[in-house]
């Protein structure tokens, strides 16, 4: 039974990793820069595996979720600018999720991309209402294995295996203007923060607590952050490399959700153009109730207040408020017509600055003996977490300068 | 274990998650109400709770954003009400007992009484 847990919960980690930032800079940076990029989502990777794995920790030992830990570390002040930060952070990503299951929604049925919007959140709210956590996990998770159609495009083109292989070595390529040295710099801030995004430690740290992890739950902890983040992140390579092979040598910049999908399309035709779609819908789909849910943890964590999926909506009053009002300032955004592919960017952007404040109060509560007793960072964890914490500082401090002076990374 | 002796204040009970006897959460001590004189012995009276407990703690501009979206109540919760200070501090006593969780009592009031599946 334990192992059918652990599997389904990597299986889950695996679906649900990927979202719509992920799809558009991964397409975007291999059609651009070829491999060159693939060490930036290796090491982003390892980084979201060490603080995952420290969130869930925290979350089984001290019982302490991430927004909780900040105020009582950071202080009342620069707690709340933590929660202004993220929660504007993760309605943006809220927006772009749905923008772009509404793209995906359109181009399976032809029908508004605006009413598409308002059934795509209406259907979210009917899910995170009438279903079990579990559920809503595993729909969401499992369905969104379809992307792994993308892993088996990339087998079917036969990539250059050693080139993909190399691109795992730090590097910048040769002979680069300055204007795509900039943009390359850019690129690099963006994956950083489109893997390590700020919303999924506190979704997974809140996850265990609500699943009442304890100390036995530390393993399941650890090789789902390490096998699921892990096999997630060779999904999201896999749309990089494919992208280098498919995209960047016909000149095309993957600009829309739906262009990645094509990727797919090129060995398996129709067939696997429709399951590119579903995987993305699904993958998408979970990615926004995560964003939406995530903003509710963070408010009632920060006030106090109860909060849980695991309660009925109505045991939970304030938190269930907090979520229905999410997704309706995420809807409006979109109704507003600003295009998802800006909006992913815009959320990647403020998605970097809050890293290090939310990072920081979680490497201190995990470092302490005081609260985690045994089961404190030890001398690996320590050098990892402090060493990730320093790559997020000089991200978030790069971030907007190079959002601003490329454009977005258009230049 | 609820401390005998001296308190940290702001690294041991400031910002701290509440929660009731029934393990229901019931609020983050937003401030503390201390008696006694200036260069005598200070005692720890009550857990101040709510958005009007911060207002000391943040710029006035923040604060009339505050009062403006959550009001400005404060309940005080006797310290003797107080069973033990781990990473949460726990009551002795049901939320409601203490006048806290009233926000949650008006905010349920908004919404149907129909739940999700098991």
């Amino acid at each position: 039974m334990k192992l059918a847990e652990l599997a389904l919960g990597i299986l889950t980690a695996v679906g649900g990793f990927v979202d719509v930032s992920e799809l558009v800079f991964m397409a975007q940076a291999g059609s651009r820069f070829g491999y060159a990029l693939i060490w930036v989502v290796v090491i982003a990777t390892i980084g979201i595996m060490v603080f995952g794995e420290m969130s869930g920790r925290v979350a089984a030992i001290a019982k302490q979720p991430v927004f909780n830990l900040m105020r009582h570390r950071l202080g009342l002040k620069l707690g709340f600018v933590t929660l202004i930060a993220s929660f504007v952070s993760n309605l943006i990503c809220c927006a772009a999720e749905i923008g772009g299951v509404a793209l995906i929604l359109q181009l399976l049925t032809g029908a508004p991309y605006r009413l598409m919007a308002i059934a795509a959140t209406l259907a979210f709210i009917a899910s995170i209402w009438m279903l079990p956590f579990k559920w809503i996990e595993r729909i969401y998770g499992l369905l969104g294995l379809f992307m792994l159609v993308f892993v088996a495009a990339l087998v079917a083109i036969h990539p250059p295996w050693a080139a993909i292989a190399e691109g795992a070595l730090p590097q910048v390529p040769a002979g680069l203007s300055t204007r795509d040295l900039l943009a390359f710099a850019y690129f690099t801030v963006a994956l950083i923060s489109a893997v390590m995004f700020p919303y999924e430690t506190y979704f997974y740290s809140s996850g265990g607590i609500e699943d009442r992890w304890t100390e036995k739950d530390l393993g399941i902890n650890r090789l789902t952050t390490i096998v699921g983040f892990g096999l997630g992140s060779l999904l999201a390579i896999s749309l990089l490399a494919s992208s280098a092979i498919l995209f960047g040598p016909a000149g095309i910049s993957p600009d829309l959700v739906g262009t990645t999908a094509l990727q797919v399309a090129v060995p398996f035709g129709r067939i696997g153009l429709l399951l590119a779609l579903l995987g993305m819908l699904f993958a998408i789909s979970g990615a926004a109730i995560e964003t939406c849910l995530a903003n509710a943890y963070s408010l009632c964590q920060f006030c106090g207040w109860r909060w849980g999926r695991h309660s009925p909506p109505h045991d939970t009053p304030r938190f269930t408020l907090t979520w229905l009002a999410v997704f309706a300032l995420a809807l409006l955004i979109v109704l507003t017509g600003v295009e998802p592919i800006q909006l992913a960017e815009y959320a990647v952007v403020t998605s970097i600055l809050v890293l290090p404040l939310t990072y920081l109060p979680l490497l201190l509560l995990a470092g302490d003996p005081a609260y985690m007793r045994a089961h404190a960072n030890g001398p690996l964890a320590k050098t990892l977490g402090w060493a990730f914490y320093a790559v997020i500082v000089v991200a978030a401090l790069a971030s907007l300068p190079l959002f601003l002076i490329t454009s977005g990374g258009a230049l | 274990m609820k401390p005998s002796g001296r308190v940290e204040l702001v690294a041991q009970l400031r910002d701290l998650q509440i929660v009731d006897s029934e393990d229901v959460h019931c609020g983050i001590v937003d401030d503390v109400e201390l008696t006694g004189k200036a260069g005598g012995k200070l005692m720890v009276k009550a857990l101040l709770v709510g958005p009007g407990a911060y207002a000391s703690r943040l710029p006035r501009w923040w604060m009339a954003l505050i009062r403006f979206v959550a009001g400005d109540g404060c309940v005080h919760v006797p310290w003797r009400e107080v069973d033990s200070i781990t990473s949460v501090v726990r009551l002795r006593r049901r939320a409601a007992d203490l006048g806290l969780n009233r926000g949650e009592k008006r905010a349920e009031g908004y919404l149907p009484p129909i739940g999700a599946l098991k």
